[in-house]
């Protein structure tokens, strides 16, 4: 198993993982201390501030080298991909059991009281936005295989559009119901709804950024046919559980 | 870029797996001596009745609580977890499968990284005013009514998941495509099955304990209602997602544990491993496969239907099986061995001796009816400590002892080592036997004074002894460490005359890397043919 | 303690030797039955122990090089011996769990089979404190720090099934001296029942973790004669 890597003389360093390791540990932990824990807007503000920029500097880092150092296997992330999605698999299947639990120990009583009508015409644009998406994503996929830089770029910019409008949609469905009084603190519904749907969402925004980071480059002209598989898979992933939470949040 | 130029730069954001599982190793140390300090500070309060340390007995409580939070959690989750599948599967695994890195080496920089961040994140715990008091179990409502910091808990199980799964994923994908051309399954290591499965266990499992987590975060923070009874919620859906977690995980100690104590005998008794396949397939897989379906065992008394008890009750016995596997093979690997013992044998030695008491104990813990009197009591302690804070930390010991001359490329003093095992040994056994004693005669669990049981005092003085005892075992043992990574006697290339690959193909420490020559291996090798050599 | 324990267990297996485990009454007795078990268990565990400590420490020994360079000769398996070495012993251990299994199993009946004749009362646990109603409407209760109060009070003879539920967090019901407890929740009812054969006063301990005064969370259970108990009801009664 020798690569070229394998016999040089030097010890191999990046500052990237750490630089993003320290942006998200300023941003979310430390963040969301000072926000909801100690309500200190100057901390949060402090926290947030750092945070960001360390943490995008790490990630536009860290996706340079990806592309520009030879890996020591060629290919391996796009089969450790759906190994890390067994574990989202299974952090889903923690909030549904939970969901489940909560909604079966109340018998017929559900939804609980309290419980607005919800708008199923929304899921229905979202789903028909988010397979969409998919779809012009993995034409994106083809056209970096045929090495059609400018048909990349063009049908990842629309795949990303779709995205952002789903993303949109969920944004505006939540001030809706907040406005009307039905925030995550409502009832056992809405616990469910908020943390699954919320879950999802930030799901989603993981995969804006990541074709982000392969949008970027591209109008470089550069492009590597593993990261751009990698984001597909995952792109994919958050396609099929949006099903799942479509079918268990708004039509069961 | 010369090299003196760079040198801090090459360690503090090295990708390296050898320079990150040093890292491991040394923040994993730390949180043990952190931890371990604590652990002083409760014998010393339990040692006699009243209020010894903590202040007075209306607010006391709270002082005490929030050692045993930190005790418990760093222990397992920032000394044993990263010990084991950080340090030595980091150093050992890509060595002993004959690959140069593993395979996404920044990322592995990045698991090293949110192990140290979530160290600063439960030490910062005790410089807020709001210490988290939950105990490492963090069980709503409680934790949920606290006005003490469960966030900073939260985050710490979030960081050091995160970085546990992506470990695991990176693991994973190394044995399965950087194996060394002509090794096949059955030529691995029996540390690098062991590993492998608990990488398994880590990804399926720890997601949903971060769900757990995360479910408390929102209904402390977020008024959400996910535990609350009053508004629908289910006070018992924590417990079950978190030992849904927190069971596998003892097995993700446990396996990498004996993984280290079988390249330890193996390597010290010169000898094959015994019945491979069983222990592999049998044990490995076997503890694997049932340690997702036991999780009820720690809810016992918590009001759960009683067909569940049964049931689980039942397949915990069953764990029984696959150890025992697990177990004939050990011992079948001393048979008719040519034993050397040095520091790291004696460790091993011991830990034959520990896995039967501490794993013996578990059994009236698994039987419902034996529980319901056992549970939480300090017999809950004592099996624990024996599992855990004997046997899987004497065999890390074991471990660091067997390949230090890998890592630093000196060898360790032998003298203080065997002298540091002695101490270690009748400290830990002054410490925990007392607790068995007065564990099946009632001592409950999590009580920093015993008012109503005063006939306790002598045995909590004895343990008080113990961990004194152990504390002095340690710091000699640490200081070995220190003095003789520092100044200790050169290493040869290969001084225990081990077979496996990380001694005989690459050079003590290996530099970047790892391998001078790709390794290629024939169909015959195995890490463990000592009478063909 | 000690000798309690043993005493407790040397009367639990004279009654086995008549052919029931049973109280006065003709009723079970999980804490009787909890001792004999436990020595069987013991007993059970000792023996694996043994054997498998003994040829721990034999083989230890014996097995020790000679030479530096001396190497193990353990002999290799074939494929019949690998499948022999691996099913038979998993065979023994796993009778040995079935074995455990249904013993466990048939004394859980005991503790979740509530007799007919229990005398029911109601405990609520809350931050810190136990509190106990009786049937008749009698609330007793316990103050740990000024020691006043009677704790829970039961005629000696009568079984008693506690119904528990707790007002804040979870706190678990633990009577070491009756081999029994279960949490304690908010939200849900749950019991056990224990049957005290003799006059004894002991402790209710609250053993899931609750809080600062988790340590404190105790009181008396006072088993007295059935004469006694009820001239305290009519006390209780009187200063209601
Ligand atoms: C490394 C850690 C580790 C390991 C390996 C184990 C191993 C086992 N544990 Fe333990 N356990 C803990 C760590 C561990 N445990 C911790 C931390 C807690 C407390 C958590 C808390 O509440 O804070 C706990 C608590 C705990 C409980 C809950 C107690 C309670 O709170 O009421 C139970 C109950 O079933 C239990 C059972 C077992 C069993 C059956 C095994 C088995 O895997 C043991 C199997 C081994 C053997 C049996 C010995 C070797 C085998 C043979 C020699 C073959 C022949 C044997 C037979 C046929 C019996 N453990
Ligand atoms: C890996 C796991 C682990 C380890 C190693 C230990 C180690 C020890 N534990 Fe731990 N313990 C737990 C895991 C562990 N424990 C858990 C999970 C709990 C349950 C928590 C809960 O209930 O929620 C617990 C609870 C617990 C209790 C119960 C308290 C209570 O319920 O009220 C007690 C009491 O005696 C105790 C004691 C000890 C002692 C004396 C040691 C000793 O062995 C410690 C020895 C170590 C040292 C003394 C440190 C040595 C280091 C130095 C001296 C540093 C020198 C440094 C340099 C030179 C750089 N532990
Ligand atoms: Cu109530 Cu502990
Ligand atoms: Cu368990």
């Amino acid at each position: 198993m020798s690569t070229a890597a394998g016999h040089e003389h030097h010890w191999e360093w990046s500052w990237a993982p750490t630089a993003v390791v320290i942006g998200t540990f300023l941003l979310v932990p430390l963040g969301f201390s000072a926000y909801f824990v100690y309500e200190d807007t100057m901390l949060t503000i402090l926290f947030t501030g750092l945070g960001t920029p360390i943490l995008l500097a790490g990630i536009a880092r860290w996706v340079h080298e990806g592309l520009t150092q030879k890996p020591l296997v060629a290919g391996l992330a796009a089969t450790a991909l759906p190994i890390f999605i067994v574990s989202e698999i299974f952090i889903f299947l923690g909030l549904f059991t939970a969901y489940w639990t909560m909604r079966l120990s109340q018998g017929g009583n559900w939804p609980p009281e309290g419980t607005p009508e919800l708008n199923l015409l929304i899921p229905v644009i979202m789903t028909f936005f988010l397979v969409g998406s998919s779809i012009t994503y993995h034409v994106a996929e083809m056209k970096d295989e045929a090495g059609d830089m400018a048909g990349f770029r063009k049908w990842l910019i629309i795949t990303l559009i779709l995205g952002t409008i789903f993303l949109g949609l969920t944004v505006y469905e939540y001030q809706h119901l907040l406005h009307i009084g039905f925030g995550p603190s409502a009832n056992a519904f809405s616990t469910a709804f908020y943390t699954i749907t919320g879950f999802h969402a930030s799901h989603v925004l993981v995969g804006l950024g990541s074709f982000l980071a392969v949008l970027i480059p591209a109008f470089k002209g550069r492009s590597n046919h593993t990261l751009t598989a990698s984001v597909g898979v995952y792109w994919h992933f958050v396609d099929v559980v949006w099903f799942f939470v479509a079918s268990q949040i708004y039509f069961w | 870029m010369s090299a003196a130029q760079s040198s801090w730069k090459e360690w503090v954001f090295t990708t390296d797996h050898k320079r990150i599982g040093v890292m491991y190793l040394v923040g994993s140390l730390a949180a043990f001596a952190v931890a371990g300090t604590m652990a002083l500070l409760i014998r010393i309060e339990q040692s006699q009745l009243g209020p010894n340390l903590v202040g007075d007995a209306f607010t006391g409580g709270d002082t005490y609580n929030t050692w045993l939070y930190f005790h418990g959690a760093a222990m397992i989750l920032a000394f044993l977890i990263p010990g084991l599948t950080g340090y030595f599967a980091n150093y050992f695994i890509p060595l002993m499968i004959g690959a140069n890195d593993v395979a996404f080496p920044r990322i592995n920089a990045f698991s090293v990284w949110l192990f140290f961040v979530a160290i600063v994140l439960a030490l910062a715990g005790f410089v807020i005013p709001d210490t988290p008091d939950i105990m490492w179990t963090g069980y709503p409502p409680y934790s949920v009514m606290t006005s003490a910091n469960t966030s900073f808990y939260v985050f710490t199980v979030h960081l050091l998941g995160f970085s546990s799964i992506l470990g695991a994923v990176n693991f994973l994908v190394t044995v399965v495509y950087m194996r060394a051309p002509g090794m096949g399954w059955n030529q691995l290591n029996v540390f690098v099955w062991t590993t492998v499965a608990a990488f398994v266990i880590q990804l399926i499992f720890i997601p949903v304990l971060a769900a757990a987590v995360t479910m408390l975060l929102f209904d402390k923070y977020l008024g959400t209602h996910f535990f609350d009874p009053a508004a629908g919620g289910d006070v018992l859906l924590y417990q079950n997602l978190f030992w849904f977690y927190s069971h596998p995980a003892v097995y993700v100690i446990f396996l990498p544990a004996m993984g280290v104590l079988f390249e330890v005998i193996a390597g010290m008794a010169k000898n094959r491993i015994f019945n491979y396949k069983a222990c592999v397939y049998g044990g490995v897989w076997g503890i694997t496969l049932l340690a997702g379906e036991v999780w009820v065992h720690h809810l016992y008394v918590a009001g759960m239907p009683d067909w569940i008890r049964v049931g689980q009750m039942v397949s915990t016995l069953l764990i029984s099986v696959p150890v025992g596997l697990m177990v004939m093979s050990m011992w079948g690997t001393l048979y008719r061995g040519a034993i050397t013992y040095n520091t790291a044998m004696l460790y091993a030695g011991s830990c034959l001796f520990l896995v039967l008491i501490g794993g013996l104990t578990g059994i009236p813990l698994a039987m419902t009816s034996m529980t319901v009197h056992l549970s939480e009591t300090a017999f809950v302690h004592a099996h624990f400590h024996y599992v855990m804070a004997i046997f899987a930390t004497f065999a890390i010991f074991s471990g660091v002892y067997y390949w230090f001359p890998k890592i630093s490329g000196r060898m360790p003093n032998e003298k203080m080592g065997k002298l540091g095992f002695l101490i270690n040994f009748v400290g830990v056994n002054v410490t925990f036997w007392p607790l068995f004693i007065i564990g099946i005669q009632g001592m409950p669990r999590r009580y920093w004074d015993y008012q109503m049981f005063p006939q306790f005092e002598g045995y909590h003085q004895i343990a008080f002894y113990g961990a004194v005892i152990v504390a002095v075992g340690m710091a000699i043992t640490i200081l070995n460490w220190l003095f003789s990574a520092i100044g200790g006697e050169k290493a040869p290339e290969n001084p225990w005359n081990s077979a496996s690959l990380e001694w005989t193909h690459c050079p003590s420490p290996p530099g970047p890397g790892n391998f001078p020559k790709d390794v290629e291996l024939t169909a015959d090798w195995t890490p463990y043919n000592y009478d063909k050599r | 303690m000690k000798g309690r324990l043993s005493a407790l267990t040397g009367i639990a297996i004279a009654l086995m030797a008549t052919g029931a485990v049973a109280s006065e009454g003709g009723l079970p007795n999980p804490a009787a039955d909890w001792d004999v078990l436990w020595n069987k268990v013991l007993w059970d565990l000792v023996v694996i122990g043994a054997i498998f400590g003994i040829a721990a420490l034999i083989m230890l020994f014996k097995y020790r090089a000679t030479s530096p360079d001396q190497v193990g000769r353990g002999p290799k398996l074939s494929r019949a011996q690998a499948l022999a070495w691996a099913l038979i012993p998993a065979t023994i251990f796993m009778a040995d769990d079935f074995f455990m299994a249904a013993k466990g199993w048939t004394l859980w009946n005991t503790y979740r089979t509530v007799p007919e004749n229990a005398m029911e009362v109601k405990v609520t646990g809350s931050m810190w404190n136990w509190e106990f109603e009786y049937e008749n409407g009698i609330i007793s209760t316990y103050d740990v720090d000024s020691k006043e109060g009677s704790g829970l009070v039961v005629p000696v003879g009568t079984p008693v099934v506690l119904r528990m539920e707790s007002i804040d967090v979870i706190h678990s019901f633990g009577m070491a001296t009756y081999r029994v407890k279960e949490d304690v929740m908010p939200g849900r009812i749950t019991y056990i029942w224990f049957n005290p054969v003799e006059a004894k006063e002991s402790w209710v301990t609250c053993v899931e973790f609750c809080g600062t005064r988790h340590s404190y969370m105790y009181a008396p259970v006072k088993a007295v004669p059935p004469a006694q108990y009820e001239a305290w009801v009519k006390k209780m009664e009187s200063e209601a």
